[in-house]
């Protein structure tokens, strides 16, 4: 054999080399996931220091007074607002699913979600689906500031008062934006009646809200609610507590006031669109308002986690948030719904004026009746 | 939409998919929150029953009447029956005028509470619409006792009635009586004095007299403005026992306003009516003749009626309730029947009665005039 | 207002129209046949005369071969009145003057029965149907030869199915 070139190959040689690149490949491949996993870990011990150092917080935000409790409290009082309803207009309400119908919210919950989501063609169709969430968060915020006890609160600021309303004063201008996307005029006419609500009652619910705040010297619910440890300020201000009231179920639109969400006239107002899901974030934005004000009136009026000195103090809180969320039910279970026009007459007619008169009442009483002043604790 | 209403006007429609028009519509032109037109629609129900009947034999006829309004299904299949008797010249059994005016009656009151529930229900106070309705199902109990069923009994027929009184229905319409009369005056007060209801309801809807009858309304619409329009007064019917009963018609006459009514004065009205009802109901059980329930001969007479024309009239829950029969010769279905239901002008008159009020009050309007779509669309 | 007795009224009606003839069928009831051309006349007549007209209802009843008949009712309260108006029309489609301006309440019992009838009323503000869906406007439902049985099936546009014939009986099954 001449003039060829004998290939040879040293296949033992070969074969280590296959070994070599393999091992190669995989110590490098493993170096990335080792450098990955170091890095993970690390990020892991950073955020598990960070939480451990912060533990309180974060299960005050995500647990007890946060989220998971304000949602259970919400699921609640739709529950105990459909009961109190029910006997009140003689029926027996939810009583199927669970004990006295307790998982009948759940099972409704579960079916609004669950229906399909179908936006109208005449509606942005964006804003349609970014509003209600946000409408949801928007009235979410303002729990952070309700002082459960002095301990269990998420935070305190020392205007968390003012910060309180700022939120709420944005309710309606989504409650229109949400009207106006929609594209439909029974939306729209809603929209703008759920404005003019909030436009007749802010005045008189902010003014009422004056009252605990100048006794208490803050502008910190927080401050508020602790500066009624000698006396609650539903005895020296019952006036502003009922113009409270009457001015929140006002600002909600429920019963006796709910124009903008009066079924017999325009249908289901600035929600008449939404679907499933949607309409549940709306649904539990009121009842979230509702939960909101009842707390709002205990730490403002009902002096806040005292009461038994033997309870711990959240349980008063809650206790009293009970009674007040009760008496707000009944209020709205046993009115008829007036006009557009009458809320807004009455609320600055009468319930601007008796706010106001409540609060001089109140500070001639300090003067002149002796030994009231002493009671007040000065907050802040 | 006229063309000298401007730019501001929009139209809306309220219904036939609205939550509370059920089986009509409107169109209402809107300027601000202030209606300007009101132009209802009507032939959402529409049946034809007119037609209808015209292929159905007379003793089948009440049942298409009844079927005009259910809630007074007793006195809504009465007219019909009325002109097949007059046509044959019926004579029907003592017993069965006083029971049929009885059970007439009792329509009438079942009628009036489903009816201000639904007024309750269009203000938003549910618990007014729930606590009569359940004072109502005493009334559907006696009626499912007595006929076997709760709206359309077919009670009536020509020449008697088709279901005797025992004690047990006797017993049933007394405890629904007396659970009425019990709860009348406490509903009486929580709607009538409530400041919520009369802001809501005072001047709303205000007509004249003069107008309400060239529009047609008649019945507690008219009464309320005080003029004492009662057929069960002014047309003695042979067939109906209401001269046993002493009793006066119901007018209430606001002295606000004499002359005219508003959404108050009828609620205050027909409030009256229940109590008128129950009075002649409570008389008429204590005169209740033996005897047979009907007369065979008479009945058999329905199956071929001679030639001739009647107008049976009779004054329903919401207004005067007629049939004006037409039969040719040995004819076994009438050849022409034509319906007059009494909300046939209520709501017409809407066109008049609407514009002007705010957008809020349309319902309340509506509402206080006892609509019901069966009526004018038929 | 002044309390009229039914002969009172027929009286002073037969005094101002001499053409109309007056029946009455009991002490509570007029029947009063004029012609078309008068029932503007009359119908002011009462609306003039009669205190508290109220407008039952106005109807028409076929009378078959392009014969109708038309009947405009009044109650009177205080009067204790029934009044019927019968108008004899004739033709394919009849017309006739409207009194929906007299008696608003009326306008809608004409809308009514034109669009059942075909009748058609001179200077009504709104003769747009009523009642009918889109389908049989124009069909005139109540006359006599409108006809309801399986004749219109092709109308409807719907897969006209024939009706399955009868299974014939068995000898000896039937008792």
């Amino acid at each position: 054999m001449k003039g060829g070139v004998l290939l040879q190959i040293d296949i033992f040689g070969w074969l280590n080399g296959i070994l070599g690149w393999v091992s190669g490949v995989l110590s490098w491949v493993l170096g990335i996931v080792d450098a990955v996993l170091a890095f993970v870990w690390s990020v892991i011990i950073w955020v598990w220091d960070l939480a451990w150092a912060n533990f309180f917080l974060l299960f005050k935000a995500i647990v007890f007074p946060g989220l998971v409790f304000i949602l259970m409290l919400i699921i609640f009082d739709v529950w105990f607002t459909r009961k109190v309803w029910a006997r009140v207009q003689d029926r027996r309400g939810p009583f199927h699913l669970g004990k006295y119908g307790g998982l009948q919210l759940f099972a409704d919950a579960i079916k609004l979600v669950a229906k399909e989501t179908i936006i109208p063609e005449g509606a942005k169709r964006w804003m349609f689906r970014f509003l209600p969430g946000f409408l949801l968060v928007v009235v979410l915020l303002p729990f952070v500031f309700i002082p459960w006890s002095s301990t269990w609160i998420i935070a305190d600021l020392s205007v968390s008062l003012v910060l309180v309303f700022a939120f709420l004063t944005a309710v309606p201008v989504i409650a229109l934006l949400t009207g106006w996307v929609s594209g439909s005029k029974y939306t729209l006419i809603g929209g703008f009646r759920a404005a003019n609500n909030q436009f007749a009652a802010e005045i008189p619910l902010i003014v009422s809200s004056a009252g605990p705040a100048l006794l208490a010297g803050s502008l910190s619910i927080l401050n508020i609610s602790q500066a009624q440890s000698q006396l609650w300020y539903v005895l020296i201000l019952p006036i502003s507590f009922v113009t409270f009231l009457v001015s929140g179920i006002a600002s909600i639109g429920l019963v006796p006031l709910d124009a903008p969400v009066a079924d017999s006239e325009v249908i289901f107002g600035w929600r008449t669109e939404l679907p499933g899901i949607y309409f549940t974030m709306t649904y539990f934005a009121e009842f979230a308002k509702q939960v909101l004000y009842s707390a709002l009136m205990v730490a403002f009026f009902f002096g806040g986690s005292y009461g038994v000195p033997t309870f711990p103090p959240v349980l008063n809180f809650f206790l009293k948030f009970l009674v007040v969320l009760f008496f707000f039910i009944v209020v709205t279970s046993s009115f008829y719904r007036i006009r557009q026009d009458q809320i807004v007459k009455y609320s600055w007619k009468y319930l601007m004026p008796l706010s106001v008169i409540n609060i001089v009442i109140a500070l001639i009483a300090l003067v002149y009746v002796p030994g009231l002043a002493g009671l007040l604790v000065q907050g802040g | 939409m006229s063309p000298d209403i401007g730019d501001e006007a929009v139209e809306i429609w309220f219904g036939p998919q609205h939550v509370s028009a059920h089986g009509w519509a409107a169109k209402l032109t809107v300027v601000g929150d202030y209606i300007v037109e009101c132009d209802p629609h009507a032939g959402y129900f529409h049946r034809s029953a007119e037609k209808v009947l015209e292929f159905r034999t007379f003793k089948q006829g009440g049942l298409v009447l009844e079927r005009m309004c259910m809630l007074e299904a007793f006195l809504a299949e009465y007219p019909y029956i009325s002109a097949v008797e007059q046509i044959a010249g019926m004579e029907i059994p003592e017993r069965a005028k006083v029971l049929r005016t009885i059970m007439m009656e009792a329509s009438r009151i079942h009628s009036l509470q489903f009816w201000w529930g639904q007024l309750s229900a269009e203000l938003g106070l549910f618990a007014m619409t729930l606590w009569p309705w359940v004072d109502r199902e005493f009334f559907l109990d006696t009626f499912e006792e007595l006929t076997g069923s709760r709206h359309a009994a077919s009670f009536s027929t020509p020449g008697g009635i088709r279901y005797d009184f025992t004690d047990k229905v006797r017993q049933k319409l007394l405890r629904a009586i007396g659970r009425l009369e019990s709860n009348l005056p406490k509903f009486k007060d929580m709607l009538l004095r409530s400041p919520t209801f009369k802001m809501r309801t005072k001047d709303v809807g205000l007509f004249n007299a003069e107008d309400g009858i060239k529009w047609g309304l008649s019945g507690p619409n008219i009464k309320s403005c005080g003029i004492p329009m009662d057929l069960r007064k002014d047309w003695p019917d042979p067939n109906l026992a209401y001269d046993l009963a002493d009793w006066e018609v119901p007018v209430y006459e606001n002295p606000e306003h004499p002359g005219q009514s508003d959404a108050y004065d009828r609620m205050v009205q027909r409030f009256m009516e229940i109590e008128t009802s129950v009075s002649i109901i409570k008389q008429l059980l204590d005169q209740i003749p033996d005897g047979p329930i009907v007369d065979p001969k008479a009945r058999a007479k329905a199956n071929r009626l001679p030639a001739g024309e009647a107008y049976g009239r009779v004054e329903g829950t919401r207004g005067i309730t007629t049939v004006w029969l037409k039969t040719q010769d040995k004819a076994q279905t009438p050849w022409r029947a034509k319906i007059r239901g009494p909300c046939f002008a209520s709501y017409y008159s809407l066109k008049h009665m609407v514009p002007g009020s705010t957008f809020a009050d349309f319902v309340v309007v509506f509402g206080s005039l006892d609509p019901y779509p069966g009526w004018w669309d038929r | 207002m002044s309390d009229i007795s039914p002969s009172d009224f027929a009286g002073s009606l037969i005094r101002s129209y001499p053409t109309v003839t007056i029946e009455s069928k009991s002490g509570q009831s007029l029947m009063i046949s004029v012609t078309p051309s008068m029932i503007r006349d009359v119908v002011q007549f009462i609306a003039d005369n009669l205190p508290m007209a109220l407008p039952e209802s106005v109807f028409g009843v076929d009378l078959e071969d392009d014969n109708y008949e038309l009947i405009y009712i009044f109650w009177s309260h205080p009067a204790r009145l029934l009044c019927q108006i019968r108008v004899q029309l004739k033709g394919e489609t009849p017309s006739i003057p409207t009194v929906s301006d007299i008696f608003p309440g009326l306008e809608w019992h004409e809308r009514e029965t034109h669009e059942m009838f075909g009748i058609e009323f001179e200077g009504h503000p709104d003769l747009r149907p009523l009642l009918l869906p889109d389908e049989l406007v124009g069909k005139y439902p109540l006359r006599k030869r409108f006809k309801t049985d399986r004749s219109r099936l092709a109308e409807s546009g719907l897969p006209i199915v024939k009706p399955r014939p009868r299974p014939k009986k068995e000898e000896g099954s039937g008792k």
